[in-house]
Order: C-alpha cells, then sequence, then structure tokens
C-alpha cells in the first residue's frame, strides 16, 4: 500500500542505553493521504495487486507483532494500529543491536517466505559501548527500487526522519546532516524517502558518545 | 501454461473421437500457451478495427471510386440470428477521408503488420482484396442455445483477401455458390462479391444438458464424483507432492506421443470419459448449429434484412453507419427467462408481447465539425403507454440554480414516478393476475394490498423521480492531518492536529420533491444518533462521511433534496448559484430536451485532471489530448407510445475538413505518446 500512497512520514527512533540494550519505536504516518488511502481500500485491486482489508491489514500487523514478540533478545512489542488517521507505530525493547537485528531479519525472511535474501545479511547497526554505526537495511533500499517510477515520485512528499538517543552526551558524528539536540544525547537526520531510494548513504552515520564516567 | 495433464486430455481426445480437422484444432490449441480466444480472433478483431478507423473518410479517393453492384451484397449474409448489427457504410466514410491518407497514419502500421503477418512488404488496407464499396457489418446475436458472432464485408480481389485470411482451408463446398472455409472454429463462407466470417459457440448450460443426458443413459454415476475421496482422512494432517516444473513446454510430437501412451493405457479405451463426451457434445452441437444457420441464409435465403424490415429501412440511410439492436429477442432468449418461461408459461407469453417491437434503431452520422450517434428506441403500444406517463414530466426549473456555469459535466433526468407507477399497475396487473398459479396469486395479492395500504401521495412526494447531478472536476477539499512537531530540546515529538488538503472529485446529486418535511424527519433523528451529523441552518452536515475524510453536505430547499461534497455550493450557495448558475443559453438546451439531457465539456475536464493522479506517461497522453477535445451532448426527444429518439453529439473545437479526420487524428496522437 505504500507504494500507492503519495505522502508518507516515516519515524525510525531508536534508543541505545550505555549497556547495549534499549528501545525502538517506528512511526509510520500516512494521515496526510488519508482521503486517498481509504478510496484504494475502497477498492478490489491497484494495478493488479490485490487490494488487503482492514481486518486482513489487521491480522498481519497482529502475526508480525506475535513474530517478533517471541525472537530471543525481544520484548514488550507493541503496535498502535490507527486506521481513521492511518497512523501506525511499532515499539519494542532488545536487549542487543545484535539481538534486535537477528530478530528483525528472521520476521522478515518469514514474512517474504524466502530464506534467501542476502540483502538482510548485512550489518546496519553496530554498538561497541563508545560509538553507533548505522545505516538502514539495504532490503528497505532493494524494495524502493523495485516501485515504478511514478511511485518513486510520489515519495518525494514524503518525510524520512531518524533519530539516535542515548542516555550520555554525544562527542561528535560523521554525518555532515545530522543535527543535535539542545541536552546533546540525541541526534535526528531527516530526508525524504525518494532522495533516500536514490542514495541510501544518506543516513548513514558513526556516532561517537562521551567516554562513559 | 496449460499443465501436462490437460494436454494429454485434449490430444487424446482429439486423436481418438474428432475428425483429422478437429483434432489439428485441438492439438494446435495444446501446444499453445495462450488462450484459444487470442489465437483465433486477434486478427480478424484487428480487420474489424482498422476498418472501424475507416470511419472517416475521402474526397480523393473516394470521388475516383467507381459505383459497382455487387452480385451479393454483404448485408444479405447477416443471419437473422443477429440481435445487435453495427454497420459501417463505407461509401459514405470514404469521401470523408482517403484510404492512402488513413494508411499513412502511425497507428495503421500496427494494425497493417497484423493483418499481413508482420510483414507488410509494402502492403496496406488497400491491398486487403475488401471491396469499400460494400458495407462492413459486425453482428452479434444470442439465443437460448448458442452465441452467433463475426462481420459481413465485400469483396474486391479473393486472392488478396486470402493474403489476411491466410488461415483458412478451403472445405468442400455443402451449398451451391458458396464457397467454404475454415480456420479454427471460425468459418468463412463466400458468395458472390461478398463474404461471411462466423462463429457459432453453443451456449455451456445447453452442452451440459445434452453431455449429462447422454452420459446417465449409458448409466455412468455422477461424473464429479472421485472415489479416492473415500479413503479421504478430514481429521488427519494434509500432505502434498510436490510436482516439479517441467523445464521446457512440450512440442507438438511429445503431446502426441503423450496422448498416444494415455489412449493405450486407458483401461476402457472405447468408452469416452465425461470430459471427452462433452467435448464432443460441444462439436457436434456446433456443426448442428452452423448447419442449421448456413440451411437458413444459403437454401432458405433467410438472413436478417429480409426478416425485418426495420432493419432493411435502416441499411438505407446513408449515415456512415447504423446501429440495430432487437431487444424482444434479446428478452425472449435471455438464460434469465428460462425459470419464467418453465414456470409461468402464459405469464411468459404475455411478457413476449409486452416486449414485442423493443428495438433501438442508431445511425453514426460524421458532420463537418461533429461526430452525432442518433438513436431512436422502439417499443410496442402498452409498454410505450407506461414510458409516455413516466417521461411525460415538466422540467424542474429549480435544479438550473444549482449547476454552476463553469461546470465540468452535468445531467438532468425528468420523470413522473407515480404517472408510471399507475400506468405500469394498468398495464402489468392484468397480466400477472391472468396467471393460474397459487404463487403467482400470492404475489398479486400482496401488490393489491400494498397498493391500497401504502401512501402513494407522500412516497411520489417525496421522490417524484426527477433528478440531477453535476460534476465539477477535482478541487481541494479541506481535511486534517497529524503532524509530528519536535522538541529542540530532546527530539522527542508530540502529535498535532492541523488542516490539510487533499484532492476529490466535486460532485452534486439532487433530487426533486414535494415533502421537504420527510427528509427533514430523516435527517433529525439521524443528528441525534450521532454528533458527526449537524443542522447548520440552510444545510445539513455529516463531518467526514466520504472516505473517513470529506464532509457530505445535504441542502433540503426549493423542492430539491440535495447531497454534495461542494463546501462553497452548501456553504454560500444553498439557494443556488444565481448569476454564477448555468447561462441562459446551456438551461434552455436542458429544458428543451426531453426526459433526459447531459452535457460534458472534455477540455475543461481534461484541464481539471490532477497532474498529481497520473503518471508522467500519463500526462503526457493527457497533454496530447488538450485543444483537441470537445464538448458532448445527450439530448432526447418527448416520448411518444410508439418510441423516443436520444441524440449523443460530440463537438470539437479546432479547423478540420472533416469530423473523421479529426477523430483519426486524435487516436493517432494518443497512439503515438503512448507507444
Amino acid at each position: 500500500m505504500l507504494s500507492f500512497t503519495s505522502c508518507i512520514e516515516l519515524i525510525d527512533d531508536i534508543k541505545i542505553n550505555n549497556d547495549g540494550s534499549g528501545t525502538l519505536k517506528y512511526t509510520v504516518n500516512l494521515s496526510s493521504s488519508k482521503v486517498k488511502v481509504n478510496s484504494i481500500l475502497a477498492l478490489d485491486s491497484v494495478n493488479g495487486v490485490r487490494v488487503p482489508s482492514i481486518s486482513e491489514l489487521n491480522e498481519r500487523i497482529a502475526d508480525f507483532q506475535k513474530k517478533l514478540d517471541a525472537k530471543t533478545g525481544i520484548s514488550n512489542v507493541t503496535i498502535e494500529s490507527d486506521f481513521e488517521d492511518f497512523i501506525f507505530k511499532l515499539r519494542c525493547d532488545f536487549t542487543s543491536v545484535s539481538a534486535l537485528q537477528a530478530a528483525i531479519k528472521d520476521v522478515v525472511r518469514d514474512e517474504l517466505r524466502d530464506k534467501n535474501v542476502p540483502e538482510l545479511d548485512a550489518i546496519w547497526l553496530n554498538w561497541d559501548g563508545q560509538k553507533l554505526v548505522r545505516s538502514i537495511p539495504e532490503i528497505t533500499v532493494k524494495k524502493t527500487t523495485e516501485f515504478q517510477q511514478e511511485d518513486i515520485a510520489l515519495l518525494k512528499q514524503g518525510t524520512y526522519t531518524s533519530i539516535t538517543r542515548f542516555e550520555r552526551p554525544v562527542d561528535h558524528f560523521d554525518n555532515g546532516s545530522a543535527q543535535i539536540s539542545a541536552n546533546k544525547m540525541n541526534v535526528m537526520i531527516k530526508t525524504n524517502p525518494h532522495a533516500l531510494s536514490q542514495n541510501t548513504s544518506l543516513l548513514d552515520n558513526t556516532i561517537y558518545l562521551t567516554p562513559l564516567k | 501454461m496449460p499443465c501436462r495433464k490437460t494436454h494429454h486430455f485434449w490430444t487424446t481426445q482429439s486423436i481418438l473421437h474428432h475428425s483429422s480437422k478437429i483434432r489439428g484444432y485441438f492439438r494446435i490449441f495444446a501446444s499453445q500457451s495462450v488462450e484459444p480466444y487470442k489465437v483465433i480472433r486477434r486478427p480478424y478483431f484487428q480487420l474489424i478495427l482498422a476498418l472501424l478507423f475507416t470511419s472517416s473518410a475521402l474526397d480523393v479517393f473516394g470521388q475516383a471510386m467507381t459505383e459497382v453492384n455487387p452480385t451479393t451484397k454483404s448485408e444479405t449474409l447477416i443471419p437473422r440470428d443477429a440481435v445487435t448489427v453495427f454497420s459501417l457504410n463505407n461509401i459514405s466514410l470514404l469521401q470523408k477521408i482517403s484510404l492512402d491518407d488513413l494508411v499513412r497514419y502511425e497507428f495503421m502500421e500496427e494494425v497493417q503488420q497484423e493483418l499481413f503477418d508482420g510483414s507488410t512488404t509494402g502492403k496496406t488496407l488497400k491491398d486487403s482484396g475488401i471491396d469499400f464499396n460494400q458495407k462492413l457489418n459486425v453482428f452479434y446475436g444470442k439465443g437460448q442455445n448458442y452465441e452467433v458472432s463475426g462481420f459481413t464485408l465485400g469483396i474486391k480481389d479473393k486472392q488478396d483477401l486470402f493474403v489476411v485470411f491466410d488461415d483458412f482451408e478451403k472445405e468442400e463446398d455443402l451449398y451451391p455458390g458458396i464457397e467454404f472455409y475454415s480456420s479454427y472454429f471460425n468459418h468463412l463462407f463466400i458468395k458472390g462479391d461478398a463474404a461471411l466470417l462466423v462463429r457459432v459457440e453453443p451456449n455451456m448450460d445447453k452442452i451440459d444438458e445434452v453431455t449429462d443426458s447422454i452420459w446417465y443413459a449409458r448409466g455412468n454415476e455422477n461424473p464429479y464424483y472421485n472415489e479416492a475421496y473415500d479413503d479421504f482422512d478430514m481429521e488427519g494432517d494434509f500432505e502434498f507432492e510436490e510436482i516439479p516444473e517441467e523445464d521446457t513446454d512440450p512440442t507438438d510430437d511429445e503431446l502426441e506421443e503423450d496422448a498416444i501412451e494415455g489412449f493405450l493405457d486407458e483401461e476402457n479405451i472405447l468408452e469416452k470419459n465425461y470430459y471427452e463426451l462433452r467435448d464432443s457434445v460441444q462439436v457436434m452441437l456446433e456443426m448442428q448449429y452452423l448447419s442449421a444457420l448456413c440451411e437458413e441464409l444459403f437454401v432458405d435465403r433467410v438472413n436478417l434484412v429480409n426478416s425485418d424490415s426495420r432493419f432493411a429501412e435502416q441499411l438505407t440511410h446513408t449515415s456512415e453507419g447504423i446501429f440495430y439492436l432487437d431487444n424482444s429477442r434479446n428478452l425472449q432468449k435471455a438464460e434469465g427467462m428460462w425459470y419464467m418461461q418453465t414456470m409461468f408459461p402464459s405469464l411468459f407469453e404475455d411478457m413476449k408481447e409486452l416486449y414485442t417491437g423493443n428495438v433501438i434503431l442508431g445511425d453514426l452520422i460524421l458532420n463537418q465539425a461533429s461526430v452525432e450517434f442518433k438513436m431512436e428506441v422502439r417499443y410496442g403500444e402498452e409498454l410505450g403507454s407506461i414510458y409516455q406517463k413516466m417521461n411525460d414530466s415538466k422540467f424542474d426549473k429549480d435544479v438550473l440554480k444549482y449547476i454552476h456555469k463553469d461546470n465540468t459535466a452535468f445531467f438532468s433526468y425528468n420523470v413522473n414516478l407515480r404517472e408510471a407507477y399507475e400506468q405500469a399497475y394498468k398495464v402489468i396487473m392484468p397480466i400477472l393476475s391472468s396467471e393460474k398459479n397459487a404463487r403467482m396469486s400470492t404475489n398479486v395479492l400482496t401488490i393489491e394490498l400494498l397498493n391500497e395500504f401504502i401512501n402513494k401521495d407522500a412516497l411520489f412526494g417525496t421522490y417524484k423521480g426527477s433528478m440531477f447531478g453535476t460534476f465539477n472536476g477535482i478541487q481541494k477539499i479541506k481535511t486534517t492531518k497529524i503532524e509530528f512537531s519536535y522538541d529542540e530540546e530532546t527530539f522527542e515529538y508530540s502529535e498535532r492536529e492541523v488542516e490539510a488538503e487533499e484532492d476529490m472529485p466535486i460532485f452534486t446529486v439532487g433530487f426533486s420533491t414535494e415533502r421537504a418535511d420527510i427528509p427533514d424527519k430523516v435527517l433529525k433523528h439521524l443528528s441525534r444518533l450521532t454528533s458527526r451529523f449537524k443542522n447548520m441552518g440552510t444545510y445539513w452536515v455529516y463531518e467526514k462521511a466520504i472516505l473517513d475524510a470529506a464532509d457530505l453536505y445535504m441542502i433540503n430547499t426549493n423542492g430539491l433534496f440535495i447531497f454534495t461534497n461542494d463546501a462553497d455550493l452548501a456553504m454560500r450557495h444553498a439557494n443556488g448559484y444565481g448569476k454564477e448558475a448555468l447561462s441562459k443559453k446551456s438551461a434552455k438546451r436542458a429544458k428543451k430536451s426531453g426526459f433526459m439531457y447531459a452535457h460534458i465539456d472534455w477540455a475543461r475536464a481534461i484541464e481539471r485532471f490532477p497532474r498529481d493522479f497520473f503518471s508522467d506517461r500519463e500526462n503526457e497522453i493527457i497533454d496530447a489530448m488538450r485543444g483537441k477535445t470537445g464538448t458532448m451532448e445527450l439530448t432526447s426527444s418527448k416520448t411518444s407510445k410508439e418510441k423516443t429518439n436520444l441524440s449523443l453529439v460530440y463537438n470539437y473545437q479546432g479547423v478540420y475538413d472533416n469530423s473523421g479526420k479529426y477523430l483519426l487524428d486524435l487516436l493517432n496522437s494518443i497512439y503515438v505518446i503512448s507507444k
């Protein structure tokens, strides 16, 4: 459905605790396209692609939540679905970034019903206690390259916000487009889904923290 | 791709049970990875398409052509079973645009390549052997037993014609003076200078009926019952064996080998299974129906022209094309009528009589700056009396106040449901009452009681039957969206609802009513049920009623009950647009029309298409159409007991020799851009 939607807002928000555990929040906001989304949901199919019903979407969301919650190192998984404004919020706690990545890989592989997805082998989060190296999963980029040109053009109107939070102040970071919050503990990068599909390294960042006292 | 098992089945049965020709058909089908329809029909539809494109014709070529009197006219080969016919008057067409001009269009290249099997080698439609001095007639008919479709045309040069019809094989001539050719399930008959290409397809119900009859008469069990189901454990786990896919499609030879193996493997090789029998029945029925059609056409010399004087008269018109649709036969032979025919035979006969004479006749006329499609809807006197009463309704002038002068499209529909109801009651109730049947008597009694008890004044006063509608293109409408705002200190975000705009088609639909109090009662009750339903004084609003985002407005005034999503109309023009309403000239045309009027401004519609809704490619096509579009107007005459006339006129702007060239230019622009 995302590929049929003109204006989309994505927020990925990850908090890394000093011990490497943390919380991931992922938000999809389609409220500015709700007329279009509602009109799509009223159809059986669009461009030959079957449109799921709201109950089917709810089922799939619940299934995703159940699968993720069952993974080692993942807990407190919640997904809020607002089918009035079309806002979807995922939240989960993780014991380590490697546990988070492994869980996401497993669930995505299961969802795609394909065990052989090489893009999932990549590491997009790396935490050594002093610095965080982050990028975006290659699978996301692969999906956007599969979009039709006109769908990609529509994504230009969207926004993608990536926020990384820590328990102690940030010393410095590599990505020149990133901003640091006034309390020095959070880093944010804003772009749009189209720009991201054209340049996947836009969100790449290595964030160095001040030494642990 | 059909599975190998299917190939095996088709080929086996073809070898066992059919003539060599039919066997050939099945082998070809079996080896094709596409549907038979695509194999069979495409080239001939391309030909029809090419000839329909000729719907615009010449000064040079037409005048140069010499009028000849063919020995057989193409229209005399139209079977009587044809219920719908579209006939192109090539002579008239070719006076508007020449074949020389036509074949130069880019889109014709593809059509001609299709006709001449990919390589035109300098050949054009002109080399197809078709006699453009004769009419081209495309027909279709569906009866209770079979469907018949095809076309008839004149022949100038038989040799050239068979370059186009190159997959047809000569068959034994069955009727004196008639040459017979076949290709798959298509049959070509040539009589003198005219040809009939026809396809007869038995209806599935008929095939099943005959097959079942033979199958059970032979002492067979239910063909759909499978003994394997007896051992099926419904409680157990399901296990499926994966069947590896074939690397390559089987060749014709492989298929034949499979068929022979299958033939030898069969336990009872002399007994057809149900599906083999069914296919044999289908082939035999097709032959039987085709034979009956040919007997009637070539031996009895009965065709649609000499069996229906209305069609014969229509053919005398000098318009560029004529249209014929016999609705009464559609009713009589409709599959759905089978129940009525069986259960209530006398009622069926009465209904048939009621529908006698129900026919639609049409003319396509290419004028200097417009294309016109005139239709005459004819019916029998009794049915006509209902239509006449229904359409005898005064135009509701109040609707004009609510149609904006800059609208994209609008329609008005004026009927008097009360009068129509009373007349229908008078005509139909005696027919229903005469049926000696307990069930029908109960229905008649129910209708009579309802007629007595229902307050018809209130019912038909609330909904008189007249209505109007407008479409004002796509507009930005106010909606709300959720916005995330970030705190600079922590980048924590919070949600807030803000105003937004989205594209939405703007429409208005209104009904004439004498009882504003009744819709008002409904609205008041609804407002008690939900706070989203509000009385705003001059109008009502149902918030977020459309797609959970846009408001729906209701205006109950001036004898009209209006639904719209146009906030401007509801908030500022609840009593009408005043000076911004439809111009007097346009209003006069709408008022002058009979029970129906419609107007579409294509140029304005295209201007108002939101570019965001379409891809870059689609926008290019839309851009190509800008300046090459016009207006479309549907008008109707006063309804009499015998007929109602309808006229659909497409007017265009720009300088063109005639509308034929205009249409071809428009088609060509779209073709070139979308190529």
